[in-house]
């Protein structure tokens, strides 16, 4: 097939491999698959670069859960040829620039096919490698930080010691964080829908005074608090809220420790959350309602609905869709911003860490296991959301049926 | 009853045009189905309607043609309040909708709208889009309303699309969607704000096969329009209106055939020599 592509193209640097796959793999089934499962002139060049991480992997002393022994030396054996075989591709490819997809012997069909079988063994060696050095090595320094009676000098087993040590501080933190963030959430979305009915109110002709004079009162009241809570940090906000509240306990003749059980630090974060989400919340849906196209509201209105039944039958119902993942969005931000909440005590993730911090005197592991374990929380909160939000988005699949 | 009385009104609005005044004397007389007193309307500083006189009697198929701009579309968004005048009146059967504690709500379940751009409910199936209104002012029960909606959709060829989503449909299958729609509610008329005005040519004609036949079973109709020849041939009185004001009235062929105006000629003139796109079927009067 060379011979007949050789007028047009003998000047012009060739691809390694010919593009030959009969059937063009189909979109969806994404990059990663494709590069896999094609024949393709980066087979030597990427497996390579793999084959190189194995070689690293190899370089790491063996642990006491190494279950590899003599065949990793087998398998660095393999990964090396290899490399020494692409070295040699690379060469032959420098030294025949302009005609080497014509006569080098490894883009030849047939090679190319053995080429990518191989590769998928050397795939193979580079994940036991990284099995018997990486996820192996991992546990054993797990096995003997816990097993260990100090505090271990090295940044990974002191880490793993002092997580595994303060494991109960760690987790009443990381629920803490969690209940704050979600019932937050929750309680903002609540507070949000009413708050922007207030926000959106707009006086209709057919409503008498009072219900005028309550809409303009109601959107300004929106618009106020809006503008205060976005325009404070969060903070002040709830340094303000615990001891306002306490203030507020203490007027009606409470002692302190009866105060502190009802108004204890959590709740006070809580409301703290609540109330700083519901402005930002209010916006977000404020404007999914806003970009519903007019023409609905007035559809609606023409049909002799009232201002309330077409917010509520058809554009409120299109401008929560819109509002969907700014609103998710706000759970993942209230996780990272209740770490705040934890100056005025709530004993959530950050207060945990700084108490760990403080116990052992080292800084950076704890901070370190902190910053993972806020990333896993977002990580997780947010592709739970993307899967919610795509649940809420389901297709029509009937068909169309032709027009007449 | 409306035979005779359409075709003795088509003339006399011309005259009212001419002498104001004499639209308080139609008072004594039957009241029109609509009746639109000295509407002015600007936005901003832009005056749009600067006092329209006019008037629709029942089973009377309107049209109101003119430029982009003469103010067209405002004078029939006033008519059912989508727009508010600023000052004037809009009667319907002889309720002020203009009137300080008119119930408009109720008086708009009467009056059914048909847009340019459809604005079908995207968040509702075709047959959704139908009920919805019925259902939520009308208090008939969900099968009822639901027969009624086939019913409508039969008639305007859509009846096997009932469970569609709305946002597949075709520009032409979203306003016929949009027509049946008005129709649940059992209007005594139907304002067409330039309903043929987002589709293509090509479409254009099933949209108004269908109004055809709406005004050939004798619903009152005003219609905003630029199709010349669904004016010229379904209407029983077309408007020209200039700058924001009624500049010319009377039947298609008084109005296309001997226009009075000056401006009238002008904007005619334009479309005499576009071929007829519709048939010759005249209606009613």
């Amino acid at each position: 097939m060379s011979s007949d592509q050789l007028p047009e193209t003998t000047d012009a640097p060739q691809p390694d491999a010919p593009e030959q796959e009969a059937e063009r793999p189909a979109r969806h089934k994404g990059r990663l698959v494709t590069f896999v499962t094609a024949t393709h002139r980066y087979v030597l060049l990427g497996t390579s670069a793999f084959a190189l991480l194995g070689v690293l992997f190899y370089i790491q002393p063996a642990s006491s859960w190494s279950f590899l022994g003599g065949i990793a030396d087998v398998l660095v054996g393999l990964c090396l040829g290899w490399m020494v075989f692409s070295l040699i591709a690379l060469i032959y490819k420098l030294t025949h620039w302009s005609d080497y997809g014509q006569v080098a012997p490894m883009t030849k069909p047939k090679a190319a096919l053995y080429l990518r079988y191989v590769s998928y063994v050397i795939w193979a060696c580079v994940i036991m490698l990284f099995i018997d050095r990486g996820v192996m090595g991992f546990c054993s320094l797990v096995e003997s930080a816990i097993a260990s009676d100090t505090n271990p000098t090295d940044f990974l087993s002191s880490a793993v010691y002092m997580v595994y040590e303060s494991r109960t501080i760690f987790a009443s933190g990381i629920l803490t964080t969690i209940e704050l963030a979600v019932f937050g959430t929750v309680i903002a979305f609540g507070l949000a829908l009413l708050m922007c009915f207030l926000r959106i109110q707009t006086p209709d002709r057919s409503d008498n005074d009072a219900s005028k004079f309550l809409k303009v009162v109601g959107c300004g009241f929106a618009k106020v608090y809006s503008t205060i809570v976005r325009g404070t940090p969060m903070m002040v906000q709830g340094l303000i809220i615990y001891f306002a509240g306490f203030a507020a306990f203490k007027g009606t003749g409470m002692s302190v420790t009866q105060i502190t059980g009802v108004w204890s630090f959590f709740v006070a974060g809580l409301v703290t959350i609540s109330l700083n989400s519901t402005a930002y919340m209010m916006e977000v849906l404020r404007s999914g309602i806003e970009a519903v196209d007019p023409g609905q509201a007035e559809a609606a209105r023409s049909l002799g609905l009232s201002q309330w039944q077409a917010m509520s039958k058809v554009v409120f119902p299109q401008g929560i869709k819109n509002a969907i993942p700014a609103l998710s969005n706000e759970l993942v931000i209230n996780i990272k911003d209740s770490s705040v909440l934890s100056v005025i005590g709530v004993f959530d993730l950050m207060y945990a860490t700084t108490t760990v911090a403080g116990i052992y005197y080292r800084q950076m592991e704890v901070y370190c296991v902190a910053a993972v374990c806020y990333l896993i929380l977002t990580m997780v909160a947010s592709k739970l959301l993307t899967i919610f939000s795509n649940k809420l988005d389901v297709a029509q699949p009937d068909a169309v049926p032709s027009s007449n | 009853m409306s035979e005779m009385n359409t075709g003795s009104r088509a003339m006399e609005p011309s005259e009212n045009t001419a002498a104001p005044e004499t639209a308080t004397a139609v008072d004594a007389a039957v009241e029109p189905l609509i009746r639109v007193e000295d509407l002015h309307k600007s936005f901003g500083s832009l005056k749009v309607l600067k006092g329209i006189d006019f008037s629709v009697e029942p089973r009377e198929v309107v049209t109101i043609i003119g430029a982009s701009g003469s103010g067209k579309s405002t004078l029939l968004r006033c008519i059912n309040l989508l727009e508010t005048p600023d000052s004037g009146h809009v009667w319907f059967h002889g309720q002020d909708l203009t009137g300080e504690h008119t119930d408009v709500n109720a008086l708009r379940t009467h009056i059914g709208m048909v847009f340019q751009g459809f604005n079908l409910f995207n968040n509702k199936d075709v047959l959704d889009n139908c009920t919805l209104a019925p259902i939520a002012l009308k208090k008939c029960d969900k099968a009822e309303a639901e027969r009624r909606a086939l019913e409508n959709l039969e008639a305007v060829g859509l009846s096997e699309f009932a469970h569609s989503d709305v946002k597949k449909l075709s520009g032409g299958q979203k306003q016929r969607v949009a027509i049946a729609r008005a129709l649940c509610m059992e209007p005594e008329i139907m304002l067409f704000d330039e309903p043929t005005s987002a589709l293509d040519p090509e479409i254009v004609g099933e949209v108004l096969e269908v109004m055809r036949t709406l005004a050939s079973n004798g619903m009152t109709m005003v219609v905003v329009t630029h199709e010349m020849a669904f004016a010229r041939n379904v209407s029983d009185r077309v408007v020209f209106m200039d700058k924001g004001v009624i500049a010319e009235q009377g039947t298609p062929d008084e109005l296309f055939g001997d226009p009075k105006q000056p401006r009238t000629r002008e904007f005619l003139a334009r479309y005499l020599d576009k071929p007829a796109q519709d048939s010759p079927a005249p209606a009613g009067a």
